[in-house]
């Protein structure tokens, strides 16, 4: 799977296009400066909801309202920094793929989703009343909860992957080194 | 018997602005820029400095409750200011939507200069030469007047009495503003 991964990376990597976003300085941090502010978006928005649902903000308007109204900027904010995103991956993406930190956000991506769906799933089956309550349902509650701690531990992975503590290039431990998927005798990193 | 000023704290702000303007421009400037060396280095031997420059991973997970806290802070921005241009949550009385988004504010405004101030600490002369923190710093001002005291006390006793196109520019302000703070902030990380 890391062999395929790591193929995968090095036949993106051969990329003109690939390389030329990398070195285009301002061109590269336009793209990630966009990705930052998409997130100020769409996290602000989905922060909002989830703050609501736990009782901490806007208790005079209706949560569902909130949920609503506030899932349009929410989801404009998270195409526009899945777009980016993908453009960031592109332009590093041997690197970025053997990242342990990318590998742990997107992990952290796919359980923030299920637990998106999860969490509007239960609202939708929630019984009527709750909507104008300071505080929503308990199971509703326990969502907001773990989507924050998610974007949280998304966002500080997306931090961490900057940073090459345990890079392949850097001779990481065999654990480490397994989970960031390094190969033997790699020559592109 | 004089009349008191109308809206006063808008115009001791303007005035304030005014003569922010005034010094960016006159020779002042330059002779205080240089009195603040020695303050900067002094920011990298305190104890936020020296943890800041000592350990990476600390650097990084305070960045990334700068971060955390400037989404909260912007997600507060943009949903009073586009209530106030009446384009989300308009069934919502304004003051319901503000008043709380306030109290988000004042609480993500106080992470965001806590860790920002951590930040700069951990590379207080870098960013001392970088003139790009300088718009930062001047926006982020901006940002913190224009918002208590300009909006604030503008839309606080009735927001509903303040006329539609007056709450769409005060909107269109803040949001420039806060969007100029976030956009410096990035360009920081490319600099220097």
């Amino acid at each position: 799977m890391n062999k395929l991964i790591y193929d995968f990376a090095l036949w993106v990597d051969g990329h003109a296009s690939s390389t030329s976003l990398h070195e285009s300085f301002y061109m590269y941090n336009w793209v990630e400066s966009t990705h930052v502010l998409a997130l100020m978006i769409s996290l602000g928005m989905l922060f909002l909801i989830d703050l609501r649902m736990l009782g901490f903000a806007l208790p005079g308007v209706p949560a569902s309202t909130i949920a609503r109204r506030l899932s349009v900027p929410m989801i404009f904010g998270f195409t526009v920094m899945f777009a980016t995103g993908l453009l960031l991956f592109y332009a590093i993406p041997v690197r970025t793929s053997q990242s342990l930190w990318f590998r742990i956000k997107l992990v952290l991506l796919v359980a923030a989703a299920l637990n998106a769906f999860l969490f509007h799933r239960r609202m939708l089956s929630a019984p009527t009343g709750w909507d104008h309550q300071i505080k929503a349902p308990r199971n509703l509650r326990v969502g907001a909860a773990l989507s924050l701690l998610f974007w949280a531990l998304i966002v500080v992975c997306g931090r961490f992957i900057a940073y090459d503590w345990f890079d392949c290039q850097r001779d990481p431990s065999p654990l480490v080194g397994l989970l960031a998927g390094c190969l033997d005798g790699q020559t592109v990193f | 018997m004089p009349t008191a000023l109308p809206f006063p704290r808008t115009v001791s702000t303007a005035l304030l602005l005014a003569l922010g303007v005034y010094f960016a421009l006159s020779e002042i400037r330059i002779e205080w820029y240089a009195s603040l060396r020695p303050f900067f280095e002094w920011m990298e031997t305190t104890a936020f400095g020296r943890l800041g420059k000592s350990y990476g991973g600390a650097f990084a997970l305070v960045q990334a409750m700068h971060l955390l806290s400037m989404a909260v802070l912007g997600g507060t921005v943009l949903v009073s200011d586009a209530r106030l241009m009446g384009i989300v949550l308009k069934n919502v009385p304004i003051n319901q939507v503000l008043e709380p988004c306030h109290r988000l504010f004042n609480c993500s405004l106080s992470l965001v200069v806590l860790s920002g101030v951590f930040m700069a600490c951990g590379v207080a002369i870098k960013v001392y030469y970088l003139e790009v923190f300088w718009y930062k710093m001047l926006a982020l001002a901006m940002g913190v007047l224009f918002a208590y005291f300009v909006r604030r006390p503008l839309l606080k006793p009735s927001a509903e009495a303040v006329p539609q196109r007056l709450r769409t520019l005060v909107g269109v302000a803040s949001l420039m503003t806060w969007f100029t703070v976030a956009a410096t902030g990035r360009w920081i990380g490319f600099s220097g």
